[in-house]
């Protein structure tokens, strides 16, 4: 019977309400006050009074319809203070943390009766809250990569049912342990652990709180979180086969064979128990391009190419199309059957090359596939005092410059070679240990500075090894490379050596900003102690030049952007790169809300707002200068199945249960506490009782 | 609102009752001589009978030829054309001003529109109420030059006697004693009772009209909700809750008043008839009356 009822009123005000009824008895009987009328004569209505009194109990009960009308109000108002309910089983403890899932998979629509997994959670989530009593509060926090509080602990019960309606689907992906540690966190403020020896004490004791979490549980089982006081209910949602198809991988590349022309590959993943036949339809700025059918087998993933050929700059999307054996025809989550990316301009990298006369340097650059990837200019060192270098620098109109035997005053924005030189600044010349003095003479300094010669020098140093992972270097052999002279390299940190050598590392690259300098300790053509230019190197003369050449002027000058900026997941920070002196750019997201974004103290430009799957606009004033695409590309998340149990019977296949630190957490399928409300339909009664009788009152029916 | 004469008798009513005459079946002795013929034989130029001419007779009307073929003293009788005692009885009580219009004024009306019939064909008219006492006469009126002395009359009638139904009738015939037609026009709503009231009457053997006046609001109450009735004469209360079958056991309550006073009326060779005072004098006198034979 308690489960029938749930007391909503304290004793007293019961009390109040108790004597309604009476109130009314009492208006009806004691003071019913007759309206005085006056008729020409009393004689007729005497005599019909007399013959209606035969049968007068229940004329007496048909005279006061309305009394009896306005009891049955009461009484149904009463009932539903009592909130009556059934299928329900009592709230377990007096704390509770509502964890609701709103990452992508949670779209997934295959509970009935629901729109989508999330609703079905946010129904679950309302009829806990419902079952409330007075004393009880709840939290909810949503969460996807990132936990949200959504309501912090209160006892309003309206309040958290409208908060909870504010959850909406994300295109994240999921993390519960964060969203443990928040609960944690926000459950137990004030705990404050000490530590006294080995033993940690805390300070305040604990407040035990019962954790529900609504989830698909496509997350990993969360490691090295430790429950406490937590008592954790798991409840999965979503059926263990729903079936998915999606795009789980979206680029845009340069071709192997013609560097010039584009690809884009798409991969479409299966995640059903049923090879599917796969239309991937690729569209640019929202008209058709190409189309391509694709097998994908069960529980795998295919992938398709597409010739870009010239296409133009635009927003790319490619379309899933499938037909499968659901009422439906579509799959349960169809938000992963759409992926973006962004298709740029091509623009060929401008490289400069400072030298006073590097033959080898000209010879290596001088190639046609060399030339495609740039567009490069040789100029005398004396340039590096001109007007025009110094503003192209600091506009970053070239994405290479290469020093040879030179070094410019200050850093320019773009990717740097330094031959046989060190970038200007501190980074390079051991950090802190160079003063700045150094660092105001290399200013006023051009060509050879005096700074160079406080670096550490070697003569004839043996090479030792080489990073043949890094692209720099990739398929250059070293072996029989012999140097006369070379500085030792202090790479900054966060750098990677290219080459070592016996006396220490040669060659870096290292990041700056949002650019890379890469530097060689070594000149290929010096200038000996006579003045007269000698070889430094042998290393022109091997096979091994040319290709570290066009490995250079691809890192460095091109063809990384496309890959860079490929995909971002939602949420993640984006770097922008501009070319020119401008202080706002104007980002365009999908659903076309402009986002002015400036530069921060680093000199760049940081995106943030990347909430929206789909390809953003760079604008600088009215004019496209770049796009991103922002996907989620979740194979967690596109597989929707709820994990099954591992290795039980195959008859009796259940959701997996989750695992939070060394605890196991059961899957509480079905036996969710929730509870039919019937306080509305009888406070509906109420109104209908209300309506009626006033309806009798003023329009005279008779009964 | 003032009734005014216009309004007991509008120009139009009194061009309809023009062509109407007062009927009565019954034959009765008038005291002066009318446009009705008479049991009586008299001077006039209907034949009616012969009779041997006895001393004293008046030599007129000897028939001359007769005594010249027979040598005996005939006498030629003609029938005698008399006037006809009209009375009109209005209760006055206060019951009667109730409704709109009342049904004190639509008696007034109905009492005009007959007591003109009567004037136009030189009846005796005179108009009573229930509340004079039996040494207090109305006036007597004959002749259309009286019209106007019966409508100021009428005019000065006005709703608050207290006489009893009884007493009134009875004060009524003790009052006139002669034969004629009587028009008695009231509600009936006595708790003591119409019957012994009529019973008077018909004592009298005069040619009795009863026309029962009700107003809307007595024929189909238009009340709600819990009520005190207070009797506007004794102040009598009834305390209703107003229901459908209280209603539907008014109205038939109310159905078989009228029905038993038309039964009542019946048998005693009266006749009855049941006015709505939404229903015009004109209409009322036009129709009902002249199918009831009161006037032709």
């Amino acid at each position: 019977m308690l489960e029938f009822f749930y007391n909503t009123l304290s004793p007293w005000q019961w009390g109040l309400l108790a004597l309604v009824p009476p109130a009314i008895l009492a208006l009806y009987f004691l003071k019913l006050k007759r309206q005085p009328l006056e008729v020409p004569s009393t004689y007729l209505w005497k005599r019909s009074i007399e013959d209606m009194h035969v049968n007068s109990l229940w004329q007496r009960l048909r005279q006061n319809l309305l009394l009896f009308l306005q009891l049955l109000l009461v009484a149904l108002a009463m009932l539903a203070l009592l909130r009556p309910g059934w299928e329900s089983s009592k709230l377990d403890g007096q704390r509770f943390i509502f964890l609701v899932d709103n990452s992508e998979s949670m779209s997934s629509t295959d509970i009935d009766g629901a729109k989508n997994r999330l609703e079905e959670a946010k129904k679950l989530v309302g009829g806990l809250i419902d079952q409330m009593d007075s004393g009880m509060t709840a939290m909810l926090v949503s969460f996807a990569d990132t936990p949200q509080v959504v309501q912090e602990f209160t006892n309003n019960r309206r309040l958290l049912r409208e908060r909870l309606e504010t959850i909406e689907p994300t295109v994240r992906g999921t993390d519960l342990k964060g969203a443990l540690e928040l609960a944690d966190g926000l459950a137990n403020p004030s705990r404050m652990p000490i530590q006294e020896g080995d033993k940690e004490i805390d300070v305040v004791e604990a407040q035990p709180a019962t954790v529900y979490i609504f989830s698909d549980g496509r997350f990993e089982n969360v490691k090295g979180f430790s429950l406490g006081n937590l008592k954790p209910y798991y409840i999965p949602l979503g059926s263990l086969e729903a079936k998915n198809l999606a795009i789980t991988a979206f680029t845009t590349r340069r071709g192997d064979a013609h560097p010039e022309r584009r690809q884009a590959f798409v991969q479409v993943a299966n995640f059903t128990e049923a090879a599917h036949k796969a239309t991937v339809e690729l569209q640019l700025d929202g008209s058709f391009l190409d189309a391509k059918e694709v097998d994908v087998p069960a529980n795998e993933s295919a992938g398709v190419v597409f010739a870009l050929a010239d296409a133009p700059p635009g927003k790319l999307m490619a379309k899933l199309k499938y037909e499968l054996d659901t009422p439906t025809k579509h799959d349960v989550l169809e938000q992963d059957d759409i992926g973006y990316a962004a298709l740029n301009d091509q623009k060929p990298g401008r490289v400069l090359v400072v030298t006073p006369g590097n033959v080898a340097l000209e010879v290596a650059l001088a190639t046609e596939r060399a030339h495609k990837l740039g567009n490069i200019e040789f100029q005398k060192p004396d340039v590096l005092t001109g007007d025009t270098y110094k503003r192209d620098a600091e506009s970053g109109a070239y994405s290479l410059i290469v020093y040879d035997q030179c070094a410019p005053a200050s850093a320019p924005r773009s990717n740097t070679l330094y031959i046989g030189r060190v970038p200007p600044g501190r980074a390079w010349r051991g950090g802190d240990k160079a003063d700045a003095k150094e660092d105001s003479k290399s200013k006023s300094e051009v060509g050879k500075a005096a700074a160079d010669e406080a670096l550490p020098k070697t003569s004839g140093p043996q090479i030792v090894d080489w990073d043949r992972s890094h692209p720099i270097l990739a398929s250059v052999e070293l072996g029989n490379v012999e140097i006369a002279d070379s500085i030792v390299l202090q790479p900054p940190p966060g750098a990677t050596v290219l080459i070592d050598s016996t006396a220490g590392p040669i060659a870096a690259v290292a990041p700056r900003d949002s650019y890379q300098d890469a530097v060689l300790g070594f000149e290929i053509f010096g200038q000996g102690v006579d003045g007269a230019r000698t070889a430094n190197t042998n290393w022109p003369r091997m096979l091994s030049f040319p290709t570290f050449c066009l490995n250079t002027l691809e890192y460095l000058a091109g063809g990384t952007e496309d890959s860079q900026l490929a995909s971002t997941r939602p949420g993640q920070p984006v770097e922008l790169r501009t070319t020119g002196k401008v202080s706002e750019l104007t980002v365009v997201d999908p659903s076309k809300k402009e986002h002015a974004v400036r530069r921060t103290a680093q000199d760049v430009f940081q995106f943030q707002n990347t909430s929206e799957v789909g390809v953003y606009d760079v604008k600088r004033g009215d004019q496209v200068v770049e796009r991103f695409a922002v996907n989620l590309f979740d194979r967690q998340e596109s597989d929707v199945r709820v994990r099954p149990t591992q290795g039980g019977e195959a008859s009796t296949i259940q959701p997996a249960d989750i695992k939070i630190g060394n605890i196991e957490v059961q899957a509480t399928l079905g036996q969710t506490p929730s509870r039919f409300e019937a306080w509305k339909i009888v406070l509906g009664c109420a109104l209908f009782v209300l309506i009626l009788e006033w309806y009798i009152y003023n329009r005279r029916v008779y009964l | 609102m003032p009734v005014t004469e216009s309004n007991l008798l509008p120009p139009d009513l009194m061009a309809q009752l023009e062509r109407l005459e007062l009927v009565t079946r019954k034959v009765f002795r008038g005291r002066m001589k009318g446009e009705r013929r008479s049991k009586r034989k008299g001077q006039s130029v209907e034949f009616a009978d012969f009779r041997s001419y006895v001393p004293g007779d008046d030599l007129r009307s000897l028939d001359w030829n007769l005594y010249a073929r027979l040598d005996k003293l005939i006498i030629k009788l003609f029938l005698e054309e008399e006037d006809l005692h009209f009375f009109t009885l209005i209760d006055s009580s206060l019951s009667m001003g109730f409704g709109t219009p009342t049904k004190l004024e639509y008696a007034k009306q109905l009492a005009a529109a007959l007591g003109f019939v009567g004037l136009i064909r030189t009846d005796r008219v005179r108009i009573e109420t229930l509340g004079q006492l039996s040494n207090q006469h109305g006036p007597v009126l004959r002749g259309r030059k009286s019209v106007w002395r019966m409508l100021e009359y009428l005019n000065s009638i006005e709703a608050g006697e207290t006489t009893s139904l009884a007493t009134g009738v009875k004060n009524f015939c003790l009052r006139n004693a002669g034969k004629g037609i009587v028009v008695l026009i009231s509600d009936l709503m006595d708790k003591a009772g119409y019957e012994s009231a009529l019973r008077f009457l018909v004592s009298q053997r005069v040619d009795v009209y009863v026309i029962q006046v009700l107003s809307q609001e007595e024929i189909d109450p238009d009340v709600k909700g819990d009520l005190k009735l207070v009797d506007v004469e004794d102040q009598d209360i009834a305390e209703i809750t107003v229901s459908a079958p209280l209603l539907a056991r008014y109205k038939s309550t109310l159905n078989a008043f009228v029905g038993g006073a038309q039964e009542f009326c019946n048998r005693r060779g009266m006749n009855y008839l049941l006015a709505n005072n939404q229903t015009p004098v004109k209409d009322l006198i036009g129709s009902y009356l002249r199918r009831r034979g009161l006037v032709r």
